[in-house]
């Protein structure tokens, strides 16, 4: 864990919706977190949990009109970037932010020469020549570990293999050494040999560079790996923010502990492997109490009716789940008293 | 690239055989003899068989298409029944006017298209993109002798700043250009516009704004190039339907061109004329869609031949 100093960036808050025809749905309702200098941040959930969406509003990048940000900040080095107006904006994208998008297939522009592709954001935001962003860029190449970068960086997307684009693409994001990097399951569409790869470059650059990394993605593995403390998320709601040794070790809330029993062990056995019951609720109709409460196994009355807060369970550990409030137990006592009552 | 354009220029050799193959044939089915035709009313049967004799119209076809070959290779379009010049020497005459009138035609269809359509994209289903795209589809609907004859009528006979026809000065060019370019300027408004939202919609134009570009520059240098070629095409495909339209608006506006020449030569029965103009038209057709190929290879090297 890095030392505690002001953080690099502290969302609060976040809320984005997006009106359409169908009403409104809501990927992305209340996030909380705080990211240290060269820490990494992992943000996990299902598909449509709403992961991807907090990574898009930080940068502000959300499909507009339809998508915009209804509430709360993001403070970057104490700055708001969601008042900031969007030329100042432009500033921090690719230059104190940066992002690494999971398709490397479609996240480059097939018809630019990717060396261009790179020297581009180095000529926009530090001002240097033509011939000088380009040497960076072959530098930044080599760098992420392609094979001769001067001829490579000539050459357009479709003559590059996917993992050697998906280096381009990190080549691309750390090309001005950006304070945070986030990086959007960036190793999804990848061979596992390339995965390790791309994990071990952004690590080892993060170590060198010593920014803070929000690192996006499904893949429990992922984070194990990389990841200091974890978000989880489900259906817009942070359920339980935890440190990574601690979710593995003593997962709190019931959908983390679904996601780890479905992990496939190793040294079992087994015909079917586990799942959670049940489907993540519709952004456009989310349910009054626990977003979860319809799928979870230890689901009381409470539960559908109020959706939990964050309860903070220890020092780095903060779960959203009525187990953890003072009224469970008594809860389930008036529960057993009415059952009682019932049966005589 | 060098090798990409000739392999793609010895494409284009069995195209030119078919379509000389096309024009001779079609030439065949026009009703009427033109050994009838060029003796004259109340000729004898002896002359029109003597002339006959002399056209070679009593070989037998594929014959005479062999002879209409060799008579092409050595430069030969045959000779106008009608003025007995050779064909060759009018089309040479007639040609530079109408590609001068087609290449400022297809400059208003490409920019005014162009530009019509990024400025819809922009902003899709906002209230510049609706009113862009009405426009375009009253430029689709307009035909253009009428849009000619409109434009005539406004600009010179009303303001009288225009000429109202013939091939004098460059003001003589502006309103047949623009009668002739804006159905092409219309239907590439269209193609561009929704070949840009297309692009604009993919994960490489969020990367480019991922890394603080303007948006300006995403628009023409990531978004433009993507989204031109299915636009070429398009813009390949009006040339065509340009040259025909030539033919109606030189005959609006009195102008001597190739368009004319070939209606004239038609009305005439003058069959070498109208046989040597719509090859050149043809072949016109063809060295443009060989340029549209090149240019498309310019913009993606990923089309390749092979």
């Amino acid at each position: 864990m890095a030392e505690k100093e002001i953080p690099i960036l502290e969302v609060k808050g976040l809320k984005t919706y997006f009106t359409t025809k169908k009403g409104t749905s809501k990927p992305v309702d209340g996030i909380d977190f705080v990211l240290n200098k060269g820490e990494t941040l992992g943000i996990v959930g299902e598909s449509g949990c709403g992961k991807s969406m907090t990574s898009l509003s930080i940068l502000r990048l959300i499909p507009s009109p339809s998508g915009k940000i209804a509430g709360g900040s993001i403070l970057f080095k104490g700055k708001d970037l969601v008042k900031l107006p969007e030329s100042e904006m432009r500033k921090v994208r690719g230059n104190d932010i940066s992002m690494i998008f999971q398709e490397p297939m479609t996240s480059l522009n097939p018809v630019i020469p990717v060396g261009e592709q790179i020297a581009e954001a180095i000529r926009l935001h530090q001002n240097l020549g033509k011939k000088a962003a380009w040497e960076k860029s072959v530098e930044m190449l080599r760098l992420v570990g392609i094979p001769s970068p001067e001829k490579r960086a000539k050459q357009e997307p479709f003559q590059l293999s996917g993992g050697m684009r998906q280096r381009v693409m990190i080549a691309m994001a750390l090309a001005c050494s950006p304070e945070i990097l986030i990086a959007d399951e960036p190793t999804t569409a990848l061979d596992v040999t390339i995965q390790a790869q791309i994990l071990e470059i952004i690590k080892n650059l993060q170590k060198q560079l010593g920014m803070g990394v929000i690192m996006i993605t499904h893949d429990l593995g992922v984070v194990a790996e990389t990841c200091d403390q974890v978000v989880v998320m489900y259906a817009g709601n942070i359920v339980e923010h935890t440190s990574s040794k601690e979710l593995f070790a003593n997962p709190k809330h019931p959908y983390t502990q679904g996601l780890l029993a479905s992990l496939p062990n190793i040294t079992e056995d087994v015909e079917e492997l586990r799942t959670i019951e049940g489907t993540i609720p519709s952004p456009y109709n989310l349910p009054k109490g626990c977003r979860f409460s319809s799928r979870c196994p230890h689901s009381k009355d409470i539960c559908s009716e109020r959706n939990p807060e964050l309860f903070e369970v220890s020092d780095d550990t903060k779960v959203r789940c009525w187990i953890y409030s003072d009224n469970w137990n008594n809860q389930s006592k008036r529960e057993e008293e009415c059952l009682n009552e019932k049966h005589s | 690239m060098a090798m990409f354009i000739f392999r793609r220029l010895f494409q284009t050799i069995p195209v030119i055989i078919g379509v000389t193959f096309v024009v001779f044939f079609i030439m065949q089915l026009v009703p009427g003899d033109p050994a009838v035709i060029l003796a004259g009313e109340g000729a004898s049967k002896e002359t029109i068989e003597a002339l006959r004799e002399q056209l070679g119209l009593n070989q037998p076809l594929i014959i005479q298409y062999f002879d209409y070959i060799t008579s092409l290779l050595k430069g030969d379009f045959g000779t106008s029944l009608k003025s007995s010049q050779p064909v060759l020497d009018e089309i040479l005459v007639r040609l530079p006017i109408t590609m001068e009138l087609a290449f400022v035609s297809i400059l208003i269809t490409i920019f005014l298209g162009m530009a019509a359509g990024i400025i819809a994209a922009i902003k899709p289903y906002s209230l510049q993109d609706i009113g862009v795209m009405l426009i375009a589809l009253l430029g689709i609907s307009l035909p253009s002798f009428w849009l000619g004859l409109m434009l005539m009528y406004f600009f010179s006979v009303k303001l009288q700043i225009l000429p109202v026809a013939g091939w004098d000065s460059p003001l003589h060019i502006i309103l047949p250009a623009i009668t002739l370019g804006v159905g092409g300027a219309a239907i590439v408004a269209r193609m561009t516009r929704s070949s840009m939202l297309e692009v604009i919609g993919q994960d490489y134009i969020r990367t480019a704004r991922a890394k603080g570009i303007k948006e300006t520059i995403i628009i023409f240098k990531h978004a433009l190039r993507n989204a031109l070629i299915p636009v070429i095409t398009v813009v390949g495909l009006q040339f065509g339907a340009l040259l025909g339209g030539t033919v109606l608006v030189e005959s609006i506006f009195a102008i001597n061109g190739l368009g004319r020449m070939i209606v004239d030569a038609i009305r005439m029965r003058d069959l070498p004329m109208v046989q040597g103009g719509v090859l050149v038209a043809s072949l016109i057709f063809v060295i443009v869609n060989l340029l549209v190929d090149i240019f498309y290879r310019l913009f993606n090297k990923r089309i390749d031949l092979n």
